[in-house]
């Protein structure tokens, strides 16, 4: 709506308001095509090697009276530590997925904070191949471990509760299946990549919207443009907390199916 | 204020919490699974009515489900 007012406005006089599109968020850099080098995978790469460095250089001198460093890298961990993996998973199963779930957080947290980071500005979760690449770990993850504690056919067997007249077990068990195998997955990767992708377009039109009305615009319009610009910080602001929180949600969930696969009902 | 390791037995205290967002699943799963075996009947058939009463019947499953995983007292 407000963005087809946005352009009607702009484009009296020539060229016109282009409002940004899903096509932003392509961005080859080497090569084009399939094996093109784009924007977010450069932002992966560098968020890896961010995150490596930060890791090891804040607990390679790990010291009883911890650094700024250390202190804010313990308080990270702890928190996937007890608050995620312990919590759901239970303390006696859940330290050996620690590391995945820390891993997965860490990479989404710092992913999704680049989206608002200034010269970076890039969410690469809102290319929905690497929430899709996320969530097949997860996936593989939770249905492996069910499988290999109670055997296959159990395990099928295990997705109905007992206990159900036997009319809607068939039912039941369609459901649970098409849930287990279908929307679990796919719910886990597009909650990821919808919030990011959302909120960076979103971002993109109300900045590029305001900068195009203050250069562009007559005095009513100009005023529009600095008003969209506070839009746009109060969003920046709103947006950091998303990120937070699907970095948050992605592991509590990962968390939550490993859960399930390790007790003895899903 | 007692010190010391945490219960070993504490068990998993925000586990039900979190299985909330596990009946968003549930309750998406079924209407669109049973309506769309209603949309493939209707359009095998040429008949009107699957669809709704499938969606219907997707609504029950799920909620019936919900309430046997999460309702009742094991």
């Amino acid at each position: 709506m407000s963005l087809n007012v946005l352009g009607s406005l702009a484009s009296a006089d020539g060229g016109g308001f282009q409002t940004p599109t899903t096509s932003e968020f392509y961005q080859p850099l080497l090569f084009d095509g399939p094996l093109a080098i784009t924007r977010p995978a450069v932002v992966l790469m560098l968020s890896v090697g961010l995150i490596a460095w930060w890791l090891i250089a804040t607990t390679k001198r790990a010291a009883i009276v911890p650094s700024k460093g250390q202190w804010a890298t313990e308080s990270l961990y702890g928190f996937v530590r007890n608050g995620v993996a312990r919590d759901i998973i239970g303390s006696k199963d859940f330290l050996r997925f620690v590391p995945l779930l820390f891993t997965m957080f860490v990479l989404i947290l710092v992913n999704n904070l680049f989206g608002v980071i200034p010269l970076i500005q890039y969410p690469t979760m809102s290319r929905i191949g690497i929430p899709i690449a996320l969530t097949l770990v997860v996936y593989v993850t939770y249905h492996y471990i069910g499988i290999k504690r109670v055997g296959l056919g159990q395990y099928f067997k295990g997705l109905v509760p007992a206990g159900l007249p036997g009319w809607i077990v068939p039912l039941i068990f369609v459901l649970e299946v098409i849930t287990f195998f279908i929307t679990r997955p796919l719910t886990l990767a597009l909650r990821l990549f919808g919030n990011m992708f959302a909120g960076h377009l979103l971002l993109l039109l109300f900045i590029t919207g305001g900068q195009y009305m203050i250069i562009n615009g007559g005095i009513g319009l100009k005023i529009a443009g600095a008003g969209s610009y506070v839009m746009a910080f109060a969003l920046t602001i709103f947006e950091i907390l998303i990120e937070f929180l699907q970095a948050y949600i992605f592991t509590l969930l990962a968390a939550t199916y490993i859960a399930g696969s390790l007790s003895d009902e899903h | 204020m007692s010190e010391g390791p945490p219960d070993p037995d504490a068990g998993h205290p925000r586990l039900e919490e979190s299985q909330m967002w596990n009946v968003v699943s549930y309750l998406i799963s079924g209407p669109v699974l049973f309506g769309g075996i209603g949309w493939a009947l209707d359009r095998w058939l040429g008949t009107g009515f699957f669809v709704p009463t499938g969606i219907l019947a997707g609504m029950f499953v799920s909620l019936y489900l919900v309430w046997v995983r999460y309702g009742t007292q094991k």
